[in-house]
């Protein structure tokens, strides 16, 4: 805070009346209309919408940053320390970038350049900004490395960022961003691309280390736990406007908007139906397991390792049941749901599906039961065929299975379960480019459904999807398994939706079993440190 | 969708509700298909509609040969040997606008070098007739005698000049686009074929089968292409007939160019044969067979049409370089190629510039393809907004 010119009493950061649109193909776009907002020094603002809300562009307008497409309405004001950054020239916001002002990204994965070194990374900021000895570098990045909690910076200077996991990336880039004692940061989503353990300790971080230099931070998000525990002042954003701004605490504790109270509300809620103990077995998987080799020598020394990405499982869904499998990311939770249904890799064990043995079966064989298990995946912009119309998809089990005979007894199902998936019957003919993805999982789940099947593996079905979303699609399962009397598999990283729809959990770490048992039980009385640590992060974000 | 009554909203975000992807500009207008997405890009690049429509031209050209062009193939104008071109004038000797007509020639001879150079002179004025009878030809099994341009009275016009035979090489360069394209689509089209067959089953299948296709198509690529293209042209018998020839020639092209289509084909195919769109397929129980026809080969068919835009040209390149060197289309089948073989020499070169005429088209018709390509290319990129 070295020019300070005004009174501290006059906000750090004041953005005014910013409307950004975009030039596309089909015209242009308005993205973010009439958005104004300030922030404090040393203050949080949290800046809360759902994807498409503009929150992320309007902070790239305050950079400068928009992509090349981008219209910047003229009445766009963005006073920073009393100056009005809207009138500056590239040359002199790149002369702030990174100084004054900095940004982390959400992708630890790709915002690091993978081939220097992480110390030359870090280095480069410094010295961009600043005229600095070879010797008092290195000094000032181990200084910054270890302020960022990164373990054993003196080894991890030299290091290349594929030689770290994504929580220490991200803590690179942390460091990265306070190189130059910033008056403002700006974090876009800075941990949606973490673990849930790794996110919890990312933003602790962050809230020292913004105590400590006194810096005002631009939190962008959509994680409302996160944003109740983290910001002191909040805005919420939908449709490229501001609905609602105010103190964190009296926007969450009396939201005036109807969005607002309506994002509040949509928190996982509810419990699972009672489940009958008696109900027969669906699914059942004993001692799985999947393998994956690969090698690990030089051409003249071969050396084959191996790894057990599902090792000696044990799995069980009855009927009305959901059962939850959680885990973080490379835990082997996907690679278990999809040897069961053995549309991946399948190696040992035994799986009967309503009492007939399917493990030893050819993928032909395996045909008659597909349509009894059925799958929903993660991505719901993947999910669907972008060159097929809605109808086509949502036929295509009838087809190849030869359900319903007629075209026309065939478009009563399909219609049907438009229907159970609440999406109107204008959808048939229309491509999926055309749905949000909300909708798309909605088709997904339609498609599943209309081979009226006993089972559904749902691999993460809301993680992509906005918190609003989620809760109605989670609710739409619920009425589903009650209306069809359904057993799903539910692979999830996200313990409250857990909590609000499965009978049981599998927690799984590195292709073991570390916990199963009945959902409450687990959640409420976890036996492991692992369990522990998860529903810390799920439930309590910043200790 | 993102409100909380999913009954009450279309299909399409209505103007006002909320939809959590507010800035995709898809999404508001009405419903458009991939395709007429793509129209519309396209059509908002000029230098991509510019080679459109040179590319249209030179095809109606190409199939309305026998109208566009005054003579046949074989047509001898005794009189015109190395005629120069004849430029269309409209205004006469006393300055008076006329129809179009051109002029004759008077032979002149230079009485040192004995050179005999072309004057055009007002004592010979032909004018020009649209849509005039000439020789009969076939189109379609029917006869007609409709030419675009001709001399009154049936007088020979060469607008741009003779060869040494005294063919008229406006005529000859307008059937040459029929011959030099024939072999571009042909070409292009079992390349193609070939190309995607083999690629979607080497990326789909992988394995053993993908190993086997990929060291063979690493061999086909490791041929040095010239020598192979002249080597395996000399073993084409000697007296077949041209058909034949032409007919070998364009399998030998074929042959070396699939390969390259197979190659990234097998890489995408890899890529999306893991997108969920696919594995539902697998999951609702769908043969291969289908699989490939239904989800994977649609999904290619934009890098397809755009690799097809590109090889086009490439094809045409070779071709004429090829027959050019007098080892690819044999006479008397005439393409822009064969043309140019006439000016082997300097002496001809330089005593009938106007033979180089066909480089003008093949250098037009290489542009045109290519700024289709280019502008088919962006106008299909899913990822491209402006």
């Amino acid at each position: 805070m070295q020019w300070t010119r005004i009174p501290m009493t006059e906000p750090l950061l004041k953005v005014e009346n910013v409307a950004v649109s975009f030039r596309t193909a089909v015209g242009v776009t308005e993205a973010v209309r009439d958005v104004s907002y300030a922030v404090d020094r040393g203050m949080t603002l949290a800046v809360v919408g759902e994807s498409g809300s503009g929150k992320s562009v309007t902070a790239r307008a305050v950079m400068g940053m928009l992509a090349p497409n981008a219209i910047v309405g003229k009445d766009t004001r963005v006073w920073f320390d009393g100056e009005d950054l809207s009138t500056w020239s590239e040359l002199e916001l790149q002369r702030i970038r990174g100084k004054r002002i900095s940004m982390i990204f959400q992708e630890p994965l790709t915002s690091l350049n993978p081939i220097y070194k992480i110390g030359d990374q870090v280095g480069e900021i410094i010295r961009v900004h600043r005229d600095i000895g070879k010797k008092a570098l290195r000094k000032e990045v181990l200084r910054l490395l270890a302020e960022v909690q990164l373990p054993d910076p003196e080894t991890r200077i030299d290091q290349y960022p594929h030689e770290m996991s994504g929580g220490q990336r991200q803590r690179v880039m942390i460091a990265m961003a306070l190189a130059n004692n910033p008056d403002l940061l700006i974090a876009d989503e800075p941990t949606t691309a973490l673990d849930v353990t790794v996110q919890a300790e990312i933003l602790s971080l962050l809230k020292q280390l913004q105590t400590k230099h006194g810096m005002a931070v631009v939190l962008i998000t959509h994680d409302l736990t996160v944003v109740s525990k983290v910001s002191d002042t909040v805005v919420v954003m939908r449709q490229g406007k501001v609905v609602e701004s105010g103190v964190t605490a009296e926007v969450f504790a009396n939201p005036q908007h109807p969005y607002t109270r309506h994002l509040i509300e949509s928190e996982p809620k509810g419990r699972p139906d009672p489940l009958n103990e008696d109900a027969p077995v669906v699914i059942e998987g004993r001692n799985l397991g999947v393998t994956f080799s690969f090698n690990a020598g030089g051409f003249f020394r071969p050396l084959t390792k191996e790894l057990k990405a599902v090792d000696d499982i044990s799995a069980r869904v009855r009927q009305g049941e959901t059962l939850g499998v959680v885990g973080e990311s490379g835990s082997g939770k996907t690679t278990l749901a999809m040897a069961m249904i053995r549309l991946g890799v399948f190696h040992r064990g035994e799986i009967t599906f309503q009492g007939q043995r399917i493990d030893q079966l050819s993928r032909k064989e395996l045909r008659p039961f597909r349509t009894k298990m059925q799958v929903v995946f993660q991505d719901p912009f993947s999910s669907l065929n972008p060159r097929m119309i809605i109808r086509q998809i949502l036929e295509e089990g009838l087809v190849v299975n030869n359900i319903g005979g007629s075209a026309s007894a065939r478009d009563k199902i399909v219609r049907k379960a438009l229907d159970d998936v609440q999406m109107p019957h204008a959808a048939l003919e229309r491509f999926p480019h055309e749905f949000s993805g909300g909708q798309r999982q909605r088709l997904a789940i339609a498609r599943a459904i209309a081979l009226n099947p006993e089972f559904i593996l749902l691999d993460e079905p809301t993680s992509a999807l906005d918190l609003s979303i989620q809760a109605q699609i989670i609710d739409l399962l619920r009425d589903l398994r009650r209306k069809h009397s359904l057993s799903y598999m539910f692979i999830s990283h996200d313990l409250k939706v857990v909590r609000a729809l499965c009978h049981n959990v599998i927690v799984m770490q590195h292709g073991k079993v570390m916990e199963a048992g009945p959902t409450a039980k687990v959640l409420e009385n976890p036996e492991t440190d692992y369990t522990r640590r998860l529903v810390d992060a799920a439930f309590n974000v910043v200790a | 969708m993102s409100d909380p009554t999913p009954q009450m909203s279309g299909a399409v975000t209505p103007p006002g509700a909320p939809s959590d992807h507010a800035m995709n500009a898809e999404k508001e207008g009405p419903s458009l298909s991939y395709w007429q997405l793509v129209r519309r890009r396209f059509r908002s690049n000029r230098w991509g509609m510019a080679g459109l429509i040179v590319s249209l031209l030179i095809l109606l050209t190409a199939i309305f040969a026998p109208f566009i062009a005054p003579y046949s193939v074989e047509t001898k104008d005794r009189n015109a040997i190395y005629s120069p071109p004849q430029t269309i004038r409209f205004i006469d000797e006393d300055g008076r606008l006329h129809g179009p007509f051109v002029l004759g020639f008077e032979e002149v001879m230079d009485p040192n070098t004995f050179e005999i150079t072309f004057e055009p002179s007002y004592a010979q004025v032909i004018p020009l007739e649209f849509f005039a009878e000439g020789a009969e030809y076939q189109f379609l099994g029917m006869t007609f005698d409709t030419h675009l341009i001709a001399g009154a009275d049936g007088q020979f016009v060469h607008l741009l000049g003779t060869d040494g035979l005294g063919r008229d090489v406006f005529s000859r360069m307008v059937y040459g686009a029929r011959v030099t394209l024939l072999m571009g689509f042909l070409v292009m089209a079992a390349a193609c074929v070939i190309g995607t067959l083999v690629g979607v089953t080497s990326g789909y299948f992988g394995g053993r089968t993908d190993t086997v296709i990929q060291r063979m198509i690493e061999f086909i690529k490791s041929f040095p292409d010239l020598p192979l293209y002249l080597a395996l042209v000399a073993v084409l018998p000697r007296n077949a007939d041209p058909i034949t020839t032409f007919i070998m020639f364009a399998a030998i092209i074929v042959l070396l160019q699939w390969a390259n289509l197979a190659r990234e084909l097998r890489g995408k195919v890899i890529a999306i044969r893991s997108v969920e769109f696919v594995r539902s397929a697998v999951a609702v129980g769908a043969s291969d067979r289908r699989i490939i026809l239904r989800h994977i080969v649609p999904n290619m068919s934009s890098h397809i049409i755009v690799w097809a835009t590109y090889v086009l040209p490439e094809v045409i390149l070779l071709e004429s370089f090829l027959s050019f060197l007098g080892v690819g289309i044999q006479q008397p089948l005439v393409s822009w190629g064969v043309m140019l073989n006439a000016v082997r020499d300097f002496q001809s070169l330089a005593a009938a510039p106007w033979l180089l005429s066909p480089v003008a088209m093949i250098i037009l018709s290489v542009l045109a393809f290519n700024a289709l390509g280019d502008g088919m290319r962006d106008a299909m990129d899913p990822y491209s907004n402006d």
